[in-house]
């Protein structure tokens, strides 16, 4: 049906996506891009920024945008990054 | 020519004697053609025994004057002259054959099409030209040869591309008969547009509440095989002995399904839903609608987190308890073998955003009747309640707009949609319903309500208050704080302009050919309109099947139609391919080559242009082989042949040389040979006469199957004669109902070309025309302008060509 879309559905906000908090343990990361790569969302870019270890640790760059797949948790050879679910406040 | 004719009857020991029929059709050929002239113009033609004129052959006191004067006169060829061969050829075949004489004896002159309705302010060179087409086809057929028909087996298995109303209801009714059916969905779900739809008018009953079943009845019916999120790719073959190739694209979910729903809780991707136009979300994995058939779950691969062999996100597969999801599906290929198609691809709806003064796209409380229909069922987005989209709030004044997208030369699509009156006289009676206090207007160039009950339903949206408005809004603005509208135009009963506030717009959008038709149309060697939907072999009596045999139309397919005409017309079209299946056999037209393997030297040249590989050459022996059964007829084949190994029947060299000695008999230099394709050129020139299109009457169409008929010879002939100029005229390149035959026309035409330059003669006295079925105009004017060229040619080019040519004069 090619019909073009163009609008926000009227149910978005009535749609249930899970909120994600994304935790980088950033020292323990030692650069190899994996986590960026493999997110199917996209959520995650290098950043300019040095850790102890001398690498760019990964940044967020919307976590809205995180579905809590946990893939980056799965690949992360180093147990650095890891995502939990935000607790539901105000009927969200 | 006439020491040949001898020759020929001198083989079958028998003397020619030809029967010739002047039809006056009432006063449509009678009108500008003095008929019985022309009658008495053939009785002086060589080896004619009696010429006739009648006031209506195809009548059956015409047809048994036909009958008595074979056995009575011991005619044993006919010529009749009415109208074109596509109408009446298979009625005037069946008279002969019931007289006991061959119905390839029969030959057509066709004075009506293209001749009396295209000269009707001319009745002197109409008669004239009537004269000279009866000329030639007494010509053809002193030299016709009787020829049996083989017999095909049809395969009794039935396809249906397409599962909106229309193709669910050929499906069953195809199935119910008894045949095997399969029905090809591209979409996860059949239904079609239909299933989107809140309620139907007249009577205002729910539309999916009435499809549902139906839906069901067909996923459960023990003849149906059901092939949804499935596309045709391929189709070869001919009438009663289709191959078809289908893509069977993976739905990752297995049938064990329950469509319980719990994956598409969990699926954390959301995007939105195109059964509710965009208005809804859906999950990466979901089924279209409640209702759907198969009812299933699938999954949006675009969508999904998952990418070929790498899980990421695996909670679907948790949730499911039946273990049901599989992400290791692969696209299958089915291979398929039918006798008969039935085209019901249905109709796409017009995008309004191409017109920047509605504002949709940009304005959010503008939609289009699609999207309403959406809103106000209880299914849809909003749960039946009429809200606008930028503040979710009940609107006090409704305003549609009609024609958006019909009739109107700015969209580029000039036909009226069928559908959207109507429609919109139901939608306003729904909302007068449901929220009586709507103040609904209706801005309208003419209200067509035209069918049964269709009159009392406008009367009743009139009676309860809907104001209808003559006269489209040039434009809609939108007050930016509070997303209202105002709607500015001229009120063309009143002559005078309107400004008018609404809260809400719907633009009641046109139907349009589906955008992939020209897919289907490659598949299936099919014609379109100009319109762009499917045409039909005839408009009037055979309105349900397509020019190519075994291929019958459902629905929107062949043009804009509500759902009663939709189901009408599918039931016809289960009936038509029914017969076919019912015969279980079908004759195959004898139209393929006559080899003659004592001037054949083996070149190959033909196995090389068969579009359909019905020719082999066997080096070794230096044989040739023909395949009947596979051949096509398009006869590119005998055009190609250097040697005149091969032929056509009843399309032979001999035949069409012989027609165009009779033209270029008298006045040569005055007059246009033209040689039309059957299936588009032929048919374009039919249309012109059928729409009373005048052109010059210096035209004389010698018919083919195929342009890729047309040997170079026949050409150089016409010239070698004196012609004037010739013209070639074929259907449109990658249209051709010979799958390519006619690219080799193109290359001898060029061949062609080139030799009369090289000759120094004007190459513009060989036309080439690529015209659809559709295009009489085109015709018409090709032959205008021709006619300017032939006042231009000068004696001596002609004397110049005659001499070029004049090895053309040996042939046969």
């Amino acid at each position: 049906m090619p019909v073009r879309m163009w609008r926000q559905p009227l149910d978005i906000e009535k749609v249930k996506r899970p909120k994600a908090e994304i935790h980088i343990i950033k020292n323990q990361c030692k650069g190899c891009g994996f986590c960026i790569q493999f997110c199917p969302q996209n959520v995650l870019e290098e950043s300019e920024e040095i850790n102890e270890r001398g690498f760019h640790p990964p940044r967020v760059i919307d976590e809205n945008r995180c579905v809590l797949c946990s893939f980056c948790t799965s690949v992360c050879p180093d147990f650095a990054i890891y995502t939990v679910e935000k607790a539901c406040k105000d009927g969200c | 020519m006439v020491g040949k004719e001898e020759s020929e009857s001198a083989k079958d020991g028998e003397e020619v004697r030809i029967g010739v029929y002047v039809c006056h059709c009432g006063l449509n050929i009678a009108g500008s053609v003095d008929c019985e002239e022309v009658a008495r113009f053939a009785e002086t033609l060589p080896q004619v025994a009696l010429a006739k004129d009648n006031q209506y052959m195809c009548s059956d006191q015409g047809q048994e004057l036909i009958k008595n004067d074979i056995r009575e006169h011991k005619l044993n060829r006919v010529v009749v002259a009415s109208c074109s061969p596509r109408l009446h050829e298979p009625t005037f075949r069946k008279a002969c054959e019931e007289a006991g004489l061959n119905k390839y004896l029969f030959e057509m002159a066709n004075i009506r099409e293209q001749c009396s309705w295209v000269h009707l302010h001319d009745r002197k060179a109409a008669t004239e030209k009537a004269k000279d087409l009866v000329k030639m086809a007494v010509a053809k057929a002193a030299l016709l040869r009787p020829a049996e028909e083989i017999e095909v087996p049809v395969i009794r298995k039935a396809l249906v591309i397409g599962g909106g109303v229309a193709g669910i209801q050929a499906a069953l009714d195809l199935a119910d008969t008894g045949y095997k059916v399969y029905l090809i969905e591209k979409e996860p779900s059949i239904g079609g547009r239909m299933a989107q739809i809140d309620k139907t008018f007249p009577t205002m009953d729910c539309s999916i509440c009435i499809l549902a079943p139906k839906m069901s009845d067909l996923g459960h019916h023990p003849n149906i095989e059901l092939f949804t999120n499935s596309e045709v790719v391929d189709v070869k073959g001919h009438i009663g002995n289709f191959h078809v190739k289908v893509l069977k694209k993976p739905r990752y979910v297995a049938d064990d399904c329950t469509a319980c729903g719990e994956c598409a809780k969990v699926c954390p991707v959301t995007a939105p839903n195109e059964f509710d136009v965009g208005l809804a979300t859906r999950h990466a994995i979901y089924t279209p609608f409640a209702q759907a058939v198969p009812s299933a779950y699938m999954i949006d691969m675009d969508l999904c987190l998952n990418k070929e062999n790498i899980i990421v996100c695996d909670k679907c597969l948790e949730a499911c308890e039946r273990q049901a999801i599989n992400f290791e599906m692969k696209p299958e290929n089915v291979e398929l073998e039918v006798g008969t198609i039935t085209v019901a691809t249905g109709a796409d709806v017009f995008d309004p955003s191409s017109l920047p003064n509605y504002g949709y796209g940009k304005y959010p409380n503008v939609i289009t009747s699609l999207e309403f229909e959406r809103l106000i069922n209880a299914g849809g987005p909003s749960g039946g309640r009429l809200i606008r989209p930028s503040d979710m709030q009940t609107p006090k004044r409704v305003a549609f707009i009609q024609c958006v997208g019909s009739r109107s030369d700015k969209s580029g699509r000039l036909y009226c949609s069928n559908v959207c009156c109507m429609n919109t006289i139901k939608d306003s009676l729904l909302i007068r319903e449901h929220w009586p206090e709507t103040e609904i207007y209706v801005f309208y160039v003419d209200i067509r309500a035209y069918g049964k009950g269709f009159e009392d339903l406008y009367k009743r949206a009139r009676k309860e208050g809907v104001i209808f408005i003559r006269g489209l809004p040039a434009q809609i603005i939108e007050d930016r704080k509070t997303h209202d509208l105002w709607l500015i135009g001229e009120n063309t009963l009143q002559k005078d302009l309107y400004k008018a506030n609404a809260d809400m717009v719907i633009l009641s959008i046109g139907l349009e050919p589906r955008r992939d038709s020209e897919t289907v149309q490659r598949l299936l060697t099919l014609s379109r309109t100009q319109d762009g939907f499917f045409m039909e072999a005839h408009p009037k009596l055979r309105p349900v099947d397509a020019a190519t045999g075994g291929i019958f139309f459902a629905g929107c397919a062949e043009g804009p139609k509500d759902i009663k005409d939709s189901v009408t017309q599918a039931s016809a079209a289960a009936a038509r391919a029914g017969i076919l299946m019912a015969k279980g056999k079908v004759t195959v037209e004898a139209i393929t080559p006559l080899f003659d393997p004592e001037k054949c030297t083996a070149c190959g040249l033909c196995t090389k242009v068969c579009p359909y590989n019905a020719i082999t050459l066997d080096k070794k022996s230096k044989r040739v082989e023909i395949v009947e059964a596979a051949c096509g007829g398009c006869g590119t084949c005998a055009a190609e042949c250097p040697f005149g190994a091969l032929t056509q029947k009843h399309f032979t060299d001999e035949q069409i040389l012989a027609e165009i000695d009779a033209v270029t008999e008298e006045d040569a230099e005055e007059k246009i040979v033209a040689f039309c394709c059957n299936w588009c050129a032929y048919a374009g020139a039919d249309f012109a006469g059928v729409s009373r299109m005048q052109y010059p009457p210096n035209v004389r169409i010698i018919r083919t199957m195929c342009s890729g008929r047309v040997a170079p010879k026949f050409v150089e002939r016409a010239f070698a004669r004196g012609a004037a100029t010739v013209l070639v005229a074929g259907c449109y390149p990658g249209d051709c109902h010979y799958i390519d035959a006619n690219h080799h026309t193109q290359k001898r035409v060029e061949k062609l070309w080139k030799k009369m330059e090289r000759h120094g003669l004007n190459k513009e006295r060989l036309q080439l025309l690529w015209a659809s079925a559709a295009e009489g105009e085109r015709f018409a004017s090709k032959i205008r302008e021709m006619q300017t060229l032939v006042e231009k040619v000068k004696p001596e080019e002609i004397l110049a060509a005659k001499k070029v040519f004049e090895k053309a004069l040996g042939e046969v």
